[in-house]
């Protein structure tokens, strides 16, 4: 086990935790969790604390609807071809094209509902750990809608992963083998005895499981044998083995020899040692630090394999351990876009973001839900940094506290374009008026420019500051109380602290 | 060699509360050319050095139905309906002609001053977008690189830390910028690349901005707490090791500071007479050349043009594509000409594949392998660069390469951006081609 960390816990910790486990919180949020006790507050993260029916799919992700939407495709599908008899090969493109634009605009349609679905959900579920594990999970398993194209797919891949949160990593796995979204996205729909795809082989072990130099190519190419015949029925939504389509003759993997098929490849995997360290490091890297000590790792894989591969005790013990709230690790991760977006619409007591700012912003800052750039998932870290994304970041900040009017229009002007994707609605953010001031920074508060800065560094910063830049916050503030401290006056002082590299970090 | 730290700390830092860049640039060059006028070549120096424009173009350019092997058999009876007859193309040599599309390209071609480099490609080829975009980028056909070919030219071959060394106009940084020390600016446009304040008393905000994103005075040497500070940093996209990610962050917003002002400025002062068109690619080439005429001591340039992953009914969005190309480049280089940059710059293409030979079922083209590319400007040897592949002799239905794309880079890196040493650059020695020179 990781040394534990003292009790009793500071606000700044609890701030921490509920920053790194979940999106941060509105000052009044982490006040209640961190009156929990450090260990309730834990383990307070790890239990359901909401309906699995809090957030109800968008209507055309209900099963029956999707199931129905699906028929409905392949039997126009079918009226189609008969309507193109006896017709010219230009006729009979244009129709085709058409068709396939119907398709692809509803596609599109429904992309950005199921984004806008999912970071609503992260902004105000009341189980942050379970959404921000849902991300690592998507990061991981990493699966682009700009190949699965549908859509409900995505959805229900995200579903499964929320499920999964804390539960079984190897279990998980298995399950992804036959998701249907990465089945699309990792080549396995297509590939069949005889011809096997070696995409998700690699990737499996690669990418999922055990990392760079733990396998060899001989061990993918049979493996790859080994994960044909899985099919996605498109009829039913259903993925089987079809028997008929495996390769059934004898592969050798790690060097075992047997008829297997995808399943028992990953139980030949979980076999091996190396998939918990492979876990354990990438779970410090995401909650902790960029540089996991061989001690804690050790420790965390150790934990992992008892729990046969269950997240939720390795979970709990990183977040109780003493390294977790080191000072080296306080305020030093460098937040993802999604992490900033949604941490700032809590600290500006946002429940209900202008019409297409998220996705707008999503675009813009390079993190996409549903979108990861490639199978490996999105580079985190410095790499979300440049000069643009960060000046980008600086005037997001600006539209969200000054409002439409006041931020220089630079919403509209942006109008975010990414290939296979419809543009952010051209009406975005128009009429957007600001938080409201009157809670985040009240009258009286105002009076005294230090008193009102020290408030707003615990929203938004929730821990020391340079005395630099705590000092120019306040004589900001001091220049700017003339007669009366206004909403607008409050809103420049927040953008001002926001507009730092500070605050670039959780 | 000061630090890069010491160097922006003595120059923007040190001047007054009140940043005028337009100082800082001043300095830069002073201390630049103390900096390097010892050294066989200079690194950011502005006004008359030589500069490189890297276009993307991305999605995977048919090279084919670009350079076209019109009089190919192969050819015609692969691509029955995409297929460009003789009478339809500018002739270049018996065997291949340029898409009727680009007008400009072909009188630059006559001219002297385009080079078509035929067959550029790498071994292995991946046919992912993204893989084979990072492999373009990073020049590592392994794909396994943290940095980027021009992010190395940068911190090898330029002395001294002005981030304007490189610009990208881009929502995101390219790959090819990666660097471990200076990784160039990145901006989407220049009216939103700076702080927008939008309320009152700017001035004075502003000077709370600046002084908020620069680096702290005395953290250089602070020291590091926890074990782990002292591993070396790996896989990470470039960057400094062991640098907090604060004193990074720091580096980015002072970066962006700096340069935000002086693009700006530049790009609302130049004016021209030479007429561009409206979409992405031209409006990103008018800036560059403002840039250039602004005296920015940019040596490398990149913009995008983006939409080449033609699967379906190719020929009419194919050949807009290049006729947008080939109308960016008429006005880009006409300006240049106006404002005698002319000589000084060399736009080079690429696109991270070819096409496939044989068309598919819906008159597109699936991702395939090698492909063309364009080096164009007065400073290029003009004219057909390598051999074309044969239509034949094929790799799963792609043509092989038999140019690698990284003696492309080197000629470019060595003959006209003069790095004195492609090897800590591009990794390893490459045949040189004669790309540059008359």
């Amino acid at each position: 086990m990781l040394p534990h960390a003292e009790d009793p816990w500071t606000l700044p910790e609890a701030a921490h935790l509920l920053n790194r486990a979940g999106f941060g919180g509105s000052p009044d949020e982490i006040k209640v969790f961190h009156a929990l006790g450090r260990t309730k507050a834990v383990d307070s993260l790890l239990v359901p604390s909401e309906p699995p029916t809090a957030f109800p799919r968008p209507a055309w992700a209900n099963e029956e609807q999707a199931l129905a939407d699906m028929r409905g495709r392949i039997e126009q599908r079918r009226e189609l071809q008969k309507s193109l008899r006896g017709r010219s090969p230009e006729e009979v493109e244009k129709i085709r094209r058409e068709a396939f634009q119907k398709i692809q605009k509803e596609n599109r349609r429904h992309a950005l509902e199921a984004q806008a679905w999912w970071f609503r959900r992260m902004l105000k579920t009341r189980e942050p750990l379970r959404e921000k594990m849902t991300l690592f999970w998507h990061d991981h398993f990493a699966t682009s809608i700009q190949k699965v194209k549908q859509p409900v797919l995505m959805l229900y891949q995200n579903e499964l992963f929320r499920r999964h949160a804390f539960g079984s990593f190897k279990d998980l796995t298995q399950a992804v083998l036959m998701d249907p979204a990465m089945m699309l996205y990792l080549d396995t729909q297509n590939s069949r005895k005889g011809s096997p795809n070696e995409n998700f082989a690699r990737e499996v072990m690669e990418l999922f499981s055990l990392g760079e130099g733990n396998y060899t190519e001989q061990d993918i190419r049979e493996a790859a044998r080994a994960f044909t015949g899985y099919q996605l029925n498109r009829l039913n939504g259903k993925v089987t083995h079809n028997r008929r389509q495996w390769d059934e003759s004898p592969k050798t993997v790690f060097g075992k020899t047997g008829p297997f098929t995808g399943a028992d490849v990953i139980d030949l995997i979980f076999g091996k040692d190396r998939p918990a360290r492979f876990m354990a490091e990438k779970i410090w890297r995401f909650f902790v630090d960029e540089n996991p000590p061989e001690a804690a790792i050790d420790s965390l894989a150790e934990t992992l394999r008892k729990a046969d591969y269950q997240m939720a005790p390795m979970l709990r013990e990183i977040f109780l351990s003493r390294g977790f709230y080191a000072e080296a690790t306080v305020r030093t991760q460098i937040k993802s876009p999604v992490q900033f977006l949604i941490q700032l619409l809590k600290q500006l007591e946002i429940s209900d973001p202008p019409a297409g700012f998220p996705i707008t912003a999503e675009q813009q800052l390079g993190q996409v839900l549903f979108m990861p750039p490639n199978v490996a998932g999105w580079d985190w870290g410095q790499a979300w940094i440049n000069t643009n994304t960060l000046l980008t970041r600086y005037n997001l900040a600006g539209f969200l506290t000054k409002g439409a009017e006041a931020d220089g229009k630079s919403m509209e002007m942006e109008r975010a374009k990414t290939p296979g994707m419809a543009p952010a609605p051209k009406r975005m953010g128009r009429g957007w008026k600001g938080p409201d001031y009157e809670k985040i920074a009240p009258r009286p508060l105002r009076e005294n420019p230090e008193a009102l800065v020290d408030s707003l560094v615990f929203r938004f910063f929730q821990g020391q500051l340079p005395d630099k830049a705590r000092g120019s916050f306040i004589e900001y503030a001091a220049a700017k109380k003339g007669v009366i401290f206004t909403d607008k006056e409050t809103a420049e002082l927040c953008h001002l602290m926001l507009s730092t590299p500070y605050y670039q970090l959780c | 060699m000061k630090t890069r730290r010491e160097f922006l700390r003595s120059t923007v830092l040190g001047a007054s509360a009140a940043w005028t860049v337009p100082m800082f640039v001043e300095r830069t060059f002073g201390q630049l050319h103390d900096a390097s006028k010892d050294l066989a070549v200079q690194g950011v120096t502005g006004k008359d050095d030589t500069i490189l424009v890297v276009l993307q173009l991305a999605g995977g350019n048919d090279g084919l139905n670009t350079l076209v092997p019109y009089a190919d058999d192969t050819y015609q009876k692969l691509r029955p309906r995409l297929a460009k007859k003789e009478k339809s193309i500018i002739r270049l040599s018996d065997y291949v002609g340029l898409n009727a599309s680009m007008p400009f390209l072909g009188s630059l071609f006559k001219e002297g001053h385009l080079g078509i480099v035929q067959g550029v490609g790498y071994p292995n080829p991946n046919r992912s977008h993204f893989v084979s975009t990072s492999i373009w980028e990073t020049g590592d056909t392994n794909n396994r690189s943290a940095t980027g070919w021009l992010g190395r030219y940068f911190d090898n071959a330029c002395p001294g830390a002005d981030p304007t060394v490189g610009i990208s106009f881009n929502k995101t940084q390219p790959e090819s910028f990666g660097a471990v020390k200076n990784p160039g600016v990145c901006l989407n446009s220049p009216e939103l690349y700076r702080w927008i304040h939008g309320g009152g008393e700017q001035a004075q905000a502003e000077e709370f901005f600046a002084k908020l994103n620069q680096p702290e005075e005395d953290d250089d040497d602070a020291p590091v707490s926890g074990a782990s500070i002292d591993m070396p940093a790996g896989g990470k996209p470039g960057g400094i090791s062991g640098e907090t990610n604060l004193a990074f962050l720091e580096r980015v917003a002072l970066d962006a500071r700096v340069s935000s002002k002086k693009i700006l400025e530049l790009a609302a002062k130049h004016k021209t007479t030479v007429r561009y068109d409206g979409f992405p690619l031209a409006r990103n080439l008018n800036l560059v050349s403002r840039m250039i005429a602004g005296g920015m001591p940019t040596r490398v340039y990149y913009v995008s043009h983006g939409g080449f992953d033609t699967h379906n009914q190719q020929v009419n969005s194919h050949d807009r594509l290049l006729a947008q190309l080939d109308g960016a480049l008429k006005s880009f280089f006409a300006d240049l000409k106006q404002q005698g940059n002319d000589q000084r710059v060399v736009l080079m293409t690429f696109s991270e594949f070819g096409r496939r030979v044989a068309e598919n079922a819906s008159a597109g083209t699936d991702h395939g392998k090698a492909s063309c590319l364009f080096v164009a400007g007065p400073g290029v040897k003009g004219g057909l660069h390598g051999k074309h592949p044969s239509l034949t002799d094929l790799s799963e239905g792609d043509i092989r390469h038999t140019v690698d794309f990284r003696s492309v880079y080197g000629s470019l890196l060595a003959d006209w951006l003069k790095a004195p040493d492609l090897k800590p650059i591009l990794g390893a020695d490459y045949p040189k081609m004669g790309l540059i020179g008359a």
